[in-house]
């Protein structure tokens, strides 16, 4: 059996999906390490993108962030969630002995998949996870086409 | 030195089996004159979830969050949702029981008062 390194953070996968995440791992932090050195990337929150009929729903990990410093904002079909994570590790009195959280402000525009109602658009923020839901636009909503005949 | 180090989880937890896969919550761990704090980013968790333990200096964090509302069809998957997991062994020099826990916005906060043989202490010089 090959050796496969360590993932902390990700679930079980299948080789092939996890190779594929190698692969992308592999991508990015080629495109990444040009201008940044490894791991000082700066961050930004995860996010779970998901689509129903009526809505598209944003889920965001945004731990030790108050939802209220968060500035979300919908132009056209581009959803904008702007905030900063501060940087406590600087305060006097504070010998750090490990410093694995990540910190600095952040900006991550997405196209949403479908127009949306952009003054219906509500955030909500639980224990750290930010939930944005878009409900689409009335032209968006699938409609379902009852066929007549005999 | 006063540093918390990780452990190894099978060792230390032998009577609860731990699930398969986990997730390590980033922590940053400081200390001040008055005692070390641990802050863990556990997005999700509620306090019903959260189970904090300290055996024999072994100080274990467990948490379940709660699972998130998986309607429609998934467009983006970043972070998956899961149980966290982390052992530190603390130094013997902080007192278990006076161990102060606050959960605020996904963020885990351990507070562990030095015992007051590890304070520093300012001794004052009389002049006569």
């Amino acid at each position: 059996m090959a050796l496969v390194p360590y993932r902390g953070r990700t679930m079980p996968t299948t080789t092939l999906s996890s190779l594929r995440d190698e692969m992308n791992d592999l991508f990015s932090r080629f495109w990444t390490s040009a201008t940044e050195p490894f791991g000082l990337a700066e961050w930004s929150p995860a996010l779970d993108i998901s689509e129903t009929d009526e809505a598209v729903l944003v889920h965001a990990e945004i731990p030790g962030i108050d939802p209220k410093a968060l500035d979300i904002s919908v132009v056209g079909d581009t959803l904008t969630i702007r905030g900063e994570k501060r940087d406590a590790t600087e305060q006097a009195g504070r010998n750090y002995h490990r410093v694995e959280r990540r910190y600095g402000s952040f900006t991550r525009s997405l196209v949403l998949p479908a127009s949306v109602e952009a003054d219906q658009v509500t955030a909500t923020a639980k224990q750290g996870v930010l939930e944005i839901r878009l409900p689409k636009s009335q032209e968006a909503r699938a409609k379902r086409i009852q066929v007549t005949g005999t | 030195m006063t540093k918390p180090t990780d452990v190894a989880v099978e060792k230390h937890d032998a009577a609860t089996e731990p699930p398969e896969s986990y997730f390590v919550p980033a922590t940053d761990v400081y200390e001040t004159t008055d005692g070390l704090t641990l802050v863990a980013e556990m997005p999700g968790v509620t306090p019903d979830g959260l189970r904090v333990t300290v055996d024999e200096n072994v100080l274990v964090l467990r948490a379940d969050p709660a699972p998130a509302d998986e309607a429609g069809d998934v467009l983006l998957k970043e972070f998956e949702v899961g149980p966290f997991y982390r052992a530190f062994r603390l130094p013997a020099d902080y007192d278990a029981q006076k161990i102060d826990a606050t959960l605020k916005q996904g963020l885990l906060s351990l507070r562990l008062p030095k015992s007051d043989r590890l304070k520093p202490r300012r001794i004052e010089v009389t002049v006569e």
